[in-house]
């Protein structure tokens, strides 16, 4: 691939940076087909229920619908759209999957019937495989530590997630938050012993069984 | 029948010829061609085997008419192509030759051999097989003659929109008698409702409405409004349909829609229009629209005080005075019983007033009205026949054309064709919920729409919103409700993106106002109809390429204060915009109608999955239905524009005009036929037939085909206990030999 820097750019006369650093981002925006992995749809629609993206029409309506749109990079369709032209750095390194509230709007709307939360979760899965997912968002090192506890235990401890979420990511956010989560602990929303279920083997077995 | 030259061969003197055919080389590439010949000349009774490039060229079937006329043989075989492509041919070719066309079989070695087969040795064993296979059965064949059936040269027309009204015309015009049959009580159907049609923007009306009288008027036209097809019997060219005539309560033949029973109509005004779709309130006797075709009224009987309460309210203002206090006190009485729904005591106190003053008309009405409510329905009849006042539009109609005791009508017609113009029903905006069509008042469908830039609409042309005074000043258009949608309709329904152009068109210039279409894709295609975009494109008419996502009254800004704001997301630029407007606009899509099924069954013609009636084959007979002489016309077989719909229409005048113009039908000779003396009359294959062909003859007891309805489908031979049931060019003795050919060389 022979991505010319703008430096290699030849101008007559003084360089504004401003009108450069415009050009980068410019330049930027033309995609090389070398760039894409045409393999990405595919993968992303054997996933169960993922197939559905080939009938995307373009027609926006998840868009238009989605009450996170607005804090996406890219909202759902262009999601969709990007997956099936197989732009796959952009849509495993986006904060779009892992900012879904998973409120089913869109699929719910879709008048093509694309279950477009379940791409998401499937986008998830993808990043943390390949592992392109923003490292210290919050959000994918909560699920992962909500997993990790009911793995063990059978049962949430939401005390136990939010301090290891804390430490994985922001380790000075928890004394911001201090006196919420005092509050929290006094109203009994927030436990710091561990309940446990009684058979945790079988559970572990069913896990196992799904290749958890 | 038309051949003088028809020999008749016993089966001892069977002389088989077989020809094979190279197809080019589709069929010589992977079958040895050769090989099968110089096999086929040791079969039993073959006396000819050749071969040969194309036989159906000229040359080809020239060899085979040489060696029929020359004596060599009298059976013939051709292995090529399926009987679909060139039985037809052949056929005429052994026919031409002087023996009876059924005398020949074809032998299909392209596409159930040489197209499907890998091995070229396999390929020329099949071919070999079948070759067999055609030889030891054409051995049984026994000469058959094509039947010819006389044809009825009327014409049914369903459906009075203006594919009925075009075919209807085309029709009567060559010539030949027309029944119209339409269930409203109006022609004209749904484009008689549209102010403009799209793109030359010409007035809806005054295409149609000559079209309407024309109809009217013709004298090969027989117009039968509000009446129904109550049933279909017979096959083609020999139909029989019933018409119900349904109870309009008016004399159609003697009215003159001069409107003097509406005039004097007392009966309640807030009745929803339907042909204003709501929008404005008629009475219950009423005009469907000034232009209506026949200019005829009609009395709903759901509304009119007649068949609800009985008869016109009497009117009681002058004869209170004549009587006493007495009595006045005691009616007063009365009628507070009445209002309590105390009926038993009023009756007793309207008896108590009829026995001093019998003519009194407030009491007989009361005493009726009571025993209505009482479930007394005779002796209120019987009462309300006293009270003097006739029914206001009795008394007003000049010509006595008000008949309040019409019963319903079956009329019985022979016709010969029959086409189908039952229309489309547009798609219900409440079923889009994210819309919010019916839950705010200023969401409106296309159609409501319409009616409303009509200048012969409920607002004579003005654009107002739903409280019927303010004009909005910016507008929204929502294409595909009802379209493109796996939760509604699947299809695309092809009209929508120009009546939305043309609605956007028509509100811009008669309000100034904002207008935003929402659309997916802009379908433009056909004549004109991009140059209309285009022309709107100028009109400063926004266009946002999204799905609208919700209409919503939730506000977020100052500026979207009482407005409702359509959220969609613009895709071009990737943007979710909110869009406050006064009116939504629903382009609502075209569905079949409701009773399309009931329809279908009727006149046994098929469905598609959707509900659209099913053409033959969408490309070469786009007009033909699976039922020989029932032709379609118009949106009843897919959303079509009205350009569209006339062409259809008049292709199938045409249609329709060859079969009976002819004046017979033929039949193919392969339809299934009852031996008498196998038959046991158990009647299974009366009830299995499914073109209703088979019949039990009511003195013999057995079954009966009628070689006109049979279509050679083979389901009563199949089903047939006792074997009586057989089939012309496919018995069992013919099946049985065409199995053994294929077993024994293979």
């Amino acid at each position: 691939m022979q991505q010319e820097t703008p430096k290699q750019i030849r101008f007559v006369g003084k360089l504004d940076p401003d009108f450069v650093q415009k050009m980068w981002r410019g330049w930027k925006k033309v995609k090389f087909e070398e760039e894409m992995d045409p393999q990405f749809a595919e993968k992303v629609a054997s996933y169960p229920g993922c197939n559905t993206l080939f009938d995307c029409i373009q027609c926006g309506t998840c868009s238009g619908i989605c009450p996170m749109g607005s804090f996406m990079e890219y909202a759902p369709r262009k999601i969709v759209g990007m997956i099936r032209a197989g732009f796959k750095g952009e849509v495993l390194t986006s904060y779009t999957t892992w900012l879904c509230a998973s409120c089913y709007a869109c699929t719910v709307e879709c008048p093509k019937n694309i279950k477009i939360t379940d791409i998401m979760y499937a986008l998830k899965q993808l990043a943390i495989k390949e592992h392109m997912h923003p490292r210290r968002l919050p959000i994918p090192v909560l699920a992962r530590q909500f997993f990790e506890i009911v793995k063990k235990f059978g049962r949430n401890n939401e005390g136990k997630v939010v301090i290891n979420m804390y430490f994985r990511t922001n380790p000075l956010l928890p004394l911001r938050n201090l006196i919420m989560g005092i509050k929290l602990y006094l109203r009994g929303r927030i436990a710091f012993t561990q309940d446990k279920i009684q058979n945790i083997p079988q559970l572990t077995k069913i896990l196992n069984t799904v290749k958890m | 029948m038309k051949d003088q030259h028809v020999h008749h061969f016993e089966h001892t003197d069977v002389k088989v010829g077989v020809y094979v055919c190279h197809c080019g080389i589709n069929i010589a590439s992977k079958v040895n061609v050769h090989e099968v010949v110089e096999f086929a000349k040791n079969l039993p009774n073959v006396t000819v085997a050749t071969e040969y490039k194309f036989m159906c060229s000229d040359a080809g079937q020239d060899i085979i008419v040489q060696d029929i006329r020359s004596g060599k043989v009298n059976r013939v075989i051709v292995a090529s192509c399926s009987p679909l492509m060139h039985e037809i041919t052949f056929r005429n070719a052994t026919q031409h030759g002087g023996i009876n066309p059924y005398f020949f079989q074809m032998a299909n070695i392209r596409e159930h051999v040489s197209w499907v087969t890998a091995e070229k040795e396999d390929a020329t064993v099949k071919a070999k097989a079948l070759v067999a296979a055609a030889v030891h059965r054409v051995s049984k064949h026994t000469s058959l003659e094509k039947k010819y059936f006389p044809v009825n040269p009327n014409v049914l027309v369903v459906g009075g929109g203006i594919a009925g009204i075009q075919a209807a015309l085309t029709i009567a015009n060559a010539g030949k008698k027309v029944y119209l049959v339409e269930r409203e009580p109006t022609i004209g159907g749904h484009m008689a409702k549209f102010d403009k049609t799209f793109p030359t923007l010409d007035c809806a009306a005054c295409i149609l409405t000559p079209k309407m009288s024309q109809v009217r008027s013709h004298p090969n036209i027989t117009l039968w409004t509000y009446a129904e097809v109550e049933n279909v019997s017979g096959y083609v060219g020999n139909f029989t349909v019933q018409v119900k005539h349904k109870k309009r309560y008016i004399n159609a033949d003697t009215c003159i829609g001069c409107k003097a029973c509406v005039d004097a109509c007392i009966g309640p005004e807030n009745i929803p229009d339907e042909f204003n779709e709501g929008l404005s309130y008629r009475k219950p006797v009423y005009m469907p629209f000034p232009q209506a075709t026949p200019s005829v009224v009609i009395i709903d009987e759901n509304s009119c005080y007649h068949f609800t309460k009985g008869g016109c309210p009497p009117d009681f203002s002058s004869k209170n005075g004549h009587l006493s206090p007495q009595l006045q006190s005691l009616l007063r009485r009365a009628n507070e019983c009445f209002e309590l729904r105390d009926f038993q005591e009023t009756l007793k106190l309207t008896k108590e007033i009829l026995k001093s003053s019998p003519e009194h008309q407030e009491t007989l009405f009361l005493h009726a009205q009571t025993l209505y409510q009482l479930g007394m329905i005779n002796e209120a009849t019987e009462v309300m026949r006293n009270v003097m006042v006739k029914e206001r539009c009795v008394a007003a109609c000049p010509k006595g054309s008000v008949d309040l005791y019409q019963t319903e009508a079956i009329s019985e017609i022979q016709v010969g064709a029959i086409i189908i113009a039952t229309g489309f029903k547009t798609f219900q905006g409440e079923r889009t919920t994210q819309y919010g069509y019916k839950r705010y008042p200023n969401v409106f469908t296309s159609l409501e729409i319409e009616r409303l830039v009509n200048a012969s609409g409920p607002t004579g042309g003005e654009i107002v919103l739903r409280d019927g005074k303010t004009k909005p000043k910016s507008v929204a258009i929502l294409h595909c409700v009802g379209s493109r949608d796996l939760h509604s309709n699947r299809y695309c329904s092809r009209v929508c993106c120009m009546y939305s152009l043309k609605l956007a068109h028509l509100i811009k210039e008669r309000t100034g106002a904002e207008v935003y279409n929402f659309y997916i894709d802009m379908r433009t295609p056909g004549k004109g109809y991009e140059e209309f975009y285009e022309k709107l494109c100028h009109e400063n008419v926004h266009f946002i390429r999204g799905r609208a996502a919700e209409v919503t009254d939730w506000v977020l800004s100052k500026a979207e204060l009482g407005k409702l704001v359509v959220r969609a997301e613009d895709t071009l630029l990737g943007m979710v915009r909110r869009v406050p407007v006064d009116m939504v606009v629903l382009s609502v899509g075209l569905e079949p109608q409701t009773d399309a099924e009931e329809v279908r069954r009727k006149f046994n013609i098929s469905c598609s999955k959707e509900g659209w009636f099913l053409e033959r084959h969408p490309k070469l007979a786009p007009v033909n239905t699976f039922t020989d002489g029932i032709f379609l016309a118009g949106a009843c077989q897919g959303p079509k524009d009205i350009p569209d719909t006339v062409a259809q229409a008049g292709a199938a005048a045409a249609e329709a005009l060859a079969l009976i113009d002819i004046g017979y039908v033929e039949m193919e000779p392969n339809t299934a036929f009852i031996t008498e003396e196998n038959c046991s009359g158990c009647r299974i294959c009366v009830a299995l037939c499914p073109y209703t062909a088979i019949t039990t003859d009511p003195v013999k007891l057995i079954s009966v085909v009628n070689p006109a309805l049979c279509k050679g489908c083979g389901t009563c031979v199949a089903a047939c206990p006792s074997g009586a049931a057989q089939q012309n060019l496919f018995t069992d003795e013919q099946i049985f030999e065409e199995i053994e050919g294929v077993l024994e060389y293979v």
